[in-house]
């Protein structure tokens, strides 16, 4: 009983957008198990799609740290995706045309350092530009990037592609063999439609691990360093520059650490995208992918980590949803412009009547103990801040 | 291909690009904002051409071996592509009030919108004026350049259209208070001009110069949904360059930028080896130079 009344309290004390949210991915996830159960959704299919959720929840967490905690308009998303998912596939792949053929985890920290080292020379110029400016430069940077990759075929086989990619745990001890060891399972819950899982299931559910581990590891180093005072700092750029630079900090430096940050956690993305496909081309740097990942931020809510993450997961509906459309015949046209038209549409609305997003930050920004401490002895705010560093 | 062929077809490029930079340097500074839906905006002109094209036909005559009717379907892209900013204008950014790079972001929505409605409408593939391809010149082909009567005519209709844009400023009173606006808004205001009217009448000027470039664009490459989405980091490139908010400084940028990336391989010719693939990317490094060196751009003053 008293769990319920927790449940209920708890339930009370969120907002209503909050409410909202929590709703509909109740109801999103029961259609998806209906899909599920009833053999309408492929098990496999379904993880490609919760992987797909977790590589955009990745880049948006990192867009998140550069436009929602330092206000740093990067519209080069799509290069360091890039980046990271060719670093993988040319250190990974045996038909790579230069490299090639090493262990995926060596491939992971070239691809990351690799990623570091462009945002840095990305940054350098860029970072001292006024908002506005910093976007459509880095725009043009990244369409420079994604011309290097299409046309220096002696290093990227040019619009081939590298293909050949392993498996992220490829030749590690038991996870290797682990989908093939698995037993072929067939689950009947409803006749006539049984649910086969097999080795191509639990494939996916490694690559599927992979990102878990990915997105967690990110999300907790995120929201470890933006409670931090560096993350003090950073949110007080956002929101005043010329008042950081007047206490002392050196503006410049802590936008290019955060933009450093961020750009390596899109290149994780890219990491798991390449070991994800098995296959990558220049039409992964397409500037469409940046613009998908801005689309989840402001929605989800600038500078909020779970916001970013529930915006991957509506990027990913959209973008998976459309395709699912094609099979009615009664649509008379192609239904990839579709998604454009919702992508705008999108974004419209929410700048029209949500500019803060739909989960904008609350209480992701404080100390847990700081806000409990504050509700029940009020009178420590005179002389010291609960739970805080004070040695800042 | 001579070096004297680049430079007239650099002309050709630099006559479009022109168009495209006017309106959104035009844009930018009045209404505050980078509008990433020019580009698109200049796609909505080219296709509302074709359609207007495919409706009236010919009309009879032809000059530069261009039709009358497509002179007419000229016209109706650029009035399409100025209504539907208004529109716009009208239905989203102004009832904004979220800061200019709110309005940017947007204007990213708005240009996926136009995209996306074209190519529901029109289909992905590449279409054509429905207009014969002409020979080149014959008295011009003995000096290594090979341009048809439709390049002349692009180069001849931008010129008129930047001559009548130069006079409205300078000589009417609609300019006047635009220049007044671009220079102040809140100072303009105050003078009693009607800054909401103008903003308006910026719009129209600027798309529908736009729309006349998507026209010519359409006409000296191919139609397509993304061809107005690819040239927009061109035309940044080029209001950045001649500075934003100077009208002609976008000339000028244009002018320089469409040189350039028609100029490319010159480059290969003096032993540089950067070939033509590259000629987006050399705009682009120029424009993030210019932003670096000398934010205000050529014809900026320092603010």
């Amino acid at each position: 009983m008293s769990r319920l009344d927790n449940w209920v309290d708890y339930w009370s004390d969120l907002t209503r957008a909050e409410q909202g949210v929590t709703g509909s991915i109740a109801l999103f996830a029961a259609v998806l198990l209906v899909g599920l159960v009833t053999g309408g959704l492929n098990p496999t299919y379904f993880l490609f799609l919760v992987g797909l959720a977790g590589m955009y929840a990745l880049m948006s967490l990192g867009l998140n740290s550069q436009w929602g905690f330092s206000g740093l308009i990067n519209f080069s998303v799509a290069a360091f995706f890039g980046i990271g998912a060719y670093g993988a596939a040319l250190m990974t792949s045996d038909s790579a045309p230069i490299l090639g053929g090493f262990d995926p985890i060596l491939g992971l920290v070239v691809a990351l350092s690799l990623a570091a080292v462009m945002a840095v020379l990305i940054g350098v110029p860029t970072l001292r530009l006024r908002a506005d400016y910093l976007a459509i430069a880095s725009l043009g940077l990244a369409e420079v990037v994604r011309l290097l990759v299409l046309n220096e075929r002696q290093w990227t086989n040019g619009s081939g592609g590298v293909r050949g990619i392993p498996r992220f745990f490829d030749g590690w001890p038991v996870l290797s063999t682990f989908p093939q060891a698995m037993p072929g399972l067939e689950i009947v819950i409803i006749l006539g439609s049984p649910i086969e899982l097999g080795t191509p299931f639990y494939q996916m559910l490694l690559n599927i691990s992979l990102v878990a581990i990915f997105v967690g590891a990110s999300y907790l180093v995120l929201r470890r360093a933006h409670r931090s005072p560096w993350g003090r700092v950073l949110r007080t750029i956002r929101s005043d520059e010329d008042l950081a630079r007047a206490l002392g900090k050196n503006t410049y430096s802590f936008k290019m650490q955060s933009f450093v940050l961020g750009s390596v956690i899109m290149a994780l993305a890219g990491v798991f995208y390449a070991h994800l496909n098995l296959f990558v081309s220049p039409g992964d740097l397409n500037p469409i992918t940046t613009f998908y990942v801005w689309v989840a931020v402001i929605l989800g809510g600038s500078g909020s980590n779970r916001g970013a993450l529930f915006g991957g997961i509506v990027v990913v509906t959209i973008r998976e949803g459309t395709r699912f459309l094609n099979e009615f015949a009664w649509i008379p046209f192609d239904t990839a412009p579709l998604r454009l038209l919702m992508i705008g549409v999108l974004i419209v609305l929410v700048m029209k009547f949500r500019p803060q997003g739909i989960l904008p930050p609350q209480r992701e920004l404080i100390w847990p103990d700081a806000i409990e401490g504050s509700e029940t002895e009020p009178e420590r705010h005179t002389n010291q801040q609960p739970g805080g560093d004070t040695n800042e | 291909m001579s070096v004297l062929e680049l430079v007239a077809n650099g002309l050709i490029f630099s006559s479009i690009l022109v168009l495209g930079s006017i309106g959104l340097s035009l844009i930018y500074s009045i209404a505050n904002f980078a509008n990433f839906a020019h580009g698109d905006t200049m796609t909505v002109g080219a296709y509302s051409a074709l359609v207007t094209f495919g409706a009236v036909g010919g009309l009879g005559g032809s000059v530069l071996g261009l039709p009358y009717g497509f002179f007419v379907a000229l016209l109706v892209g650029a009035a399409m592509a100025a209504v539907v900013a208004i529109v716009t204008e009208k239905v989203v950014y102004e009832s904004l009030d979220i800061g200019s790079i709110g309005l940017l972001i947007t204007s990213i929505g708005i240009a996926f919108i136009y995209r996306g409605l074209i190519q529901i409408g029109f289909g992905a593939d590449f279409t054509r004026f429905d207009i014969v391809a002409l020979r080149p010149i014959e008295w011009l082909i003995p000096y290594g350049i090979r341009v048809t009567h439709h390049d002349v005519a692009i180069v001849i209709s931008a010129a008129v259209l930047v001559g009548g844009l130069h006079v409205l400023l300078q000589y009417t009173d609609l300019g006047r208070k635009m220049r007044a606006m671009a220079d102040n808004p809140d100072l303009a205001r105050i003078s009693g001009i009607r800054t909401k009217r103008i903003t308006l009448w910026t719009w129209v000027i600027g798309a529908g110069l736009a729309g006349a470039g998507g026209v010519f664009l359409g006409l000296f490459n191919q139609l397509a949904p993304r061809m107005g989405f690819n040239l927009l980091l061109l035309i940044f490139a080029a209001v950045i360059l001649g500075g934003i908010g100077s009208i002609y400084g976008a000339m000028l940028g244009g002018f320089l930028i469409g040189m350039i990336s028609q100029l490319t391989p010159v480059l290969e010719m003096v032993g540089i080896p950067i070939g033509i693939e590259y000629s987006n990317a050399i705009a682009f490094v120029i424009m993030v130079v210019v932003l670096l060196v000398r934010p205000t751009g050529i014809a900026g003053e320092a603010t």
